[in-house]
């Protein structure tokens, strides 16, 4: 008989493992997901976009981007104020902010968490430094800061690394005094202070967890997360003890327009939870959305003709459920490299015909559904040496007069009609939009007699292509790592050469000596003046055929409050805020 | 030979096996896996750091010496750390090991008793209607892309009828319960097409047997042929198909598990090839090599079993 009962008992205890799930509660959670998996919450290996976020939550660093200002502006976090910097910009003293406390965790005595002093942000840059862990985010700070790449290299062949060793570079000069000498000026140092690589982590929490730390994060942040787990799901509780730190009161015009100033003076985390759900394909991360079991949505491309069907509008059905769209410009390039090693894309004239070959209007349309910016050179909107009303003359939209330009241009650079070319390899990442891009990039150069073969590989594969030089053209993106033009000329200096970030081996003298006299500039017109000569230079002289500037459109149901589209979306969540009610009342019609 | 004999030799064989299967994916990663440095470090990658993590990783010491750590981690069990997450491996197979089984092993034996059923049925059939109308589902059904059941179902059962959870998981029994059952019913659906038309055609090869016919004419009831001589008959062959599937469940359904988000090893598998994780895939490799031993000796035990004329050699 007994045989009988299983399977209804199984029946029964999956309708109360799914009713038991379903409990409404007034606690403030928001639902997220993302695309793939979380590395690991040890800051100094959060090297891709997702696992930095997840760190973010909680841990933190000396200076944060303000919330609600655009242009993105620095702002002190950890640090009280913002930093001295000496006359000849090597030297940054920063005050540490007093009254600031770790988590509670089994590794600081008795349990309680201790207070933050400067000493722990030496030791965390002694560590994203450490030749023995070999921290992702190395490059941020390599040959930046006095001493820091002599401890480093004496240390590669050690069996053991001196955390109590002197560096002249970092110092803490007291308690709560923390220096940094600098090699050379560098302005974007501070923006390396916002990111979660150089984030406070307490030594005793390291050495107490050992290889285990990446699991068990300890910071000073918002949210609180005693272990992490390799699993799909990951939860976040309010922190306790978080100390006061409140939404921001001032904003730009266009924040206060839209009303995200009405938590101002609240006191942060305004969320009692965070759930994230990785989820990595499309169609569950967007069903989870609709039925409202996720916040805010990235709209995948598959949906995006049925959610806005005008590319600027979104569909009634959404609408009527309460949905907003939010559309907002991203900080990058796409564009279709040269490999600058062969003598072939030496000559300037064979790179700006096959730029005037390729419609960018018509890639825009078919790619992005039309709502992309076509990029004029490399550096993208918003930041400074963005040039608002330049327009690349080797750029084509389709006009017939543009194809004549190229086949004489050509011809000028000893191919007339494409006679003597050899066929041209475009190397692309693997997927079907990726081939639908190559096929159309192909499409464009037959116009002008270029024969041109799609090739198709896997990300590393096309990494390492690159790296080996063993390409002809190939397309892929850059998206910023913090809001200056430097991170995006960077990528047509000479000596970043691949496998630098510069893949294409573009090398310009000229380009190189005005790199080098701009990268060192403090913020001013002078320097805004040479970052939009650099962006003219790399426009004029066509080291890639340019695409796009993409934007983002993202979807958020109407009880997610202060959600704003960003590219520095790292620590975001603290401000985010949940309306309990709205959330129970829209949630019936979904 | 006696059985626990035959059973030492051939755990014997393991150790020639996983020494082969080191040397393969040995040459393998070093010929044709892209320089795991290079995806670690991304676009921030100069030759000078990925010469220092190369090193650090141990990639920069003579292959003979990388040959044998690798064959030492593989005798040992100690697969050391992921170089992507730095996770334990051994925890990691351990954490993604039971999500996988909740989803395979039911959807595996949920779709080979069915099969077996429908296809003594269509056997006892054979010819007609019913018959051709089943093989022709089957047919039809696996010339379909499993990628179009899970949509579909997804779309149609979880969101549309809300049946069932969209996605997700929750350990622990039950609470997993609610997250499995579509995965399952699509795993069940996917695997039938196959399944029946192998099982279907071993039962038809006992049915025309002479041994079958003498029942007949002995005046055995059709039911008591089928069960009792042809199913015991056809037994070996089903033995080997379903035992030899077995190591391969604990690897997970990679697309069920990507789009019902569960945590289990078809997924880390994917990431670990994706981001040129060695450890990761010589682990998953040398486990799947010793499962397959172990289950393959377990089958040629089980022939014994069934068929007492099977002798062991």
């Amino acid at each position: 008989m007994k045989k009988y009962l299983v399977l209804p008992l199984v029946l029964v205890m999956a309708i109360v493992a799914s009713c038991t799930k379903k409990q409404v509660t007034n606690e403030k959670v928001l639902n997220v997901s993302v695309p793939q998996k979380v590395k690991g919450m040890d800051p100094i290996f959060a090297s891709d976009r997702y696992s930095n976020n997840e760190v973010a939550k909680i841990y933190e660093g000396l200076l944060e981007y303000h919330y609600l200002k655009r242009p993105y502006t620095l702002v002190p976090n950890l640090a009280q104020d913002l930093p001295k910097v000496s006359d000849d910009g090597l030297t940054y003293t920063f005050t540490i902010r007093q009254g600031v406390f770790f988590h509670n965790d089994a590794a600081f005595t008795g349990g309680t968490g201790r207070e933050l002093v400067a000493e722990d942000f030496v030791y965390s840059l002694k560590r994203l430094a450490d030749p023995k862990l070999q921290g992702l985010g190395w490059w941020l700070i390599d040959g930046k800061i006095m001493g820091l790449n002599e401890w480093r290299e004496k240390y590669a062949n050690a069996d053991k690394v001196s955390y109590d060793e002197k560096i002249e570079g970092i110092q803490a000069l007291d308690k709560y005094t923390l220096q940094f000498k600098l090699t050379k000026p560098f302005p974007q140092f501070l923006y390396a202070l916002a990111m979660p690589f150089t984030f406070a982590v307490a030594k005793e929490v390291v050495e107490h967890y050992g290889p285990e730390f990446i699991n068990h994060p300890v910071g000073t942040g918002p949210f609180v997360l005693p272990k992490f787990e390799q699993t799909n799901r990951i939860v976040y509780t309010k922190n306790p003890t978080f100390r006061k730190k409140t939404f921001p009161c001032e904003a730009s015009e266009e924040f206060k327009a839209e009303g995200l100033t009405a938590d101002c003076g609240k006191q942060l985390p305004l969320l009692d939870k965070i759930v994230v759900e990785i989820l990595i394909e499309d169609q569950p991360r967007w069903l989870n959305f609709l039925k409202g079991n996720i916040d805010y949505v990235g709209v995948p491309k598959d949906n995006f003709s049925s959610a806005i069907p005008d590319s600027k509008n979104l569909s009634e059905d959404l609408k009527k459920n309460g949905v907003g769209l939010l559309i907002s410009p991203s900080l990058d390039v796409t564009y279709t490299a040269f490999n600058h090693d062969l003598d072939l894309f030496k000559n300037v004239k064979l790179r700006r015909a096959l730029s005037l070959a390729y419609d960018v209007s018509q890639s825009n349309k078919l790619f992005y559904n039309d709502t992309a910016l076509p990029a004029q050179s490399v550096v993208p909107p918003g930041i400074a040496g963005y040039m608002e009303s330049y327009k690349n003359p080797y750029r084509s939209y389709g006009e017939a007069e543009n194809i004549e330009k190229a086949k004489k241009l050509l011809a000028e650079a000893g191919y007339p009609d494409g006679k003597g070319l050899p066929e041209i390899t475009y190397d692309c990442p693997a997927g079907t939009v990726s081939r639908q891009v190559g096929e159309f990039f192909k499409k464009q150069m037959e116009q002008i007699g270029v024969n041109t073969k799609v090739v198709q590989n896997s990300w590393p594969e096309l990494q390492n292509k690159i790296n080996k030089r063993s390409v002809m053209m190939y397309g892929i993106a850059w998206g910023a790592d913090y809001p200056d033009a430097e991170n995006f000329l960077q990528l047509l200096y000479g000596p970043n050469k691949a496998p630098g970030a510069n893949g294409s081996g573009y090398n310009n003298p000229e380009f190189n000596s005005l790199f080098v006299k701009a990268a060192i500039m403090q913020d001013s017109p002078e320097r805004t003046a040479l970052y939009e000569k650099l962006n003219r230079i790399a426009a004029e002289e066509v080291p890639w055929i340019y695409g796009v500037h993409r934007q983002s459109f993202v979807l958020k149901h109407a009880w997610l409050k202060n959600y704003i589209a960003t590219d520095f979306d790292a620590g975001q969540e603290q401000f985010l805020n949940i309306d309990v009610e709205k959330k129970a009342e829209l949630s019936k019609k979904l | 030979m006696n059985t626990w004999t035959y059973i030492a030799r051939r755990t014997l064989y393991v150790i020639p096996v996983i020494l082969g299967v080191c040397f393969l994916i040995f040459v393998l990663f070093n010929v044709f896996s892209p320089d795991p440095a290079m995806i670690m470090l991304g676009k921030h990658a100069t030759a000078k750091q990925m010469a220092e993590l190369r090193a650090e990783l141990g990639l920069d010491k003579p292959f003979f010496i990388q040959y044998l750590d690798i064959v030492k981690a593989s005798f040992t069990f100690d697969f050391g750390r992921s170089w992507s997450t730095k996770q334990e491996i051994f925890q990691m197979i351990k954490q993604g090991a039971i999500p996988s089984l909740t989803v395979t092993l039911p959807g595996f034996l949920l779709s080979t008793l069915i099969s077996i059923a429908i296809s003594l049925l269509v056997a006892f059939y054979r010819g007609k209607m019913i018959d051709k109308a089943v093989v022709f589902f089957c047919v039809a059904g696996m010339s379909i892309s499993s990628l179009a059941y899970i949509l579909f179902g997804q779309w149609f059962f979880a969101y549309k009828l809300g049946w069932f959870e969209i996605s997700g998981y929750e350990e622990g029994f039950p609470y997993f319960i609610p997250y499995i059952i579509l995965p399952v019913i699509i795993w069940v659906i996917l695997s039938i097409g196959p399944d029946v038309r192998f099982f279907r055609t071993i039962i038809l090869d006992e049915v025309y047997q002479d041994y079958v016919r003498t029942a007949r004419s002995k005046g055995l009831g059709e039911n008591h042929i089928m069960f009792k001589h042809v199913l015991k008959n056809a037994m070996v062959s089903i033995i080997t198909y379903v035992i030899i599937q077995l190591p391969f469940l604990i690897l997970g359904a990679l697309l069920l598990e990507s789009f019902f988000s569960i945590p289990g090893l078809g997924a880390m598998t994917l990431n670990a090839i994706n981001s040129s994780d060695f450890p990761v895939i010589r682990a998953m490799t040398v486990l799947s090599a010793v499962a397959y031993i172990i289950f393959s000796i377990l089958t040629d035990v089980l022939y014994t079993v069934v068929d007492p004329r099977v002798r062991l050699h």
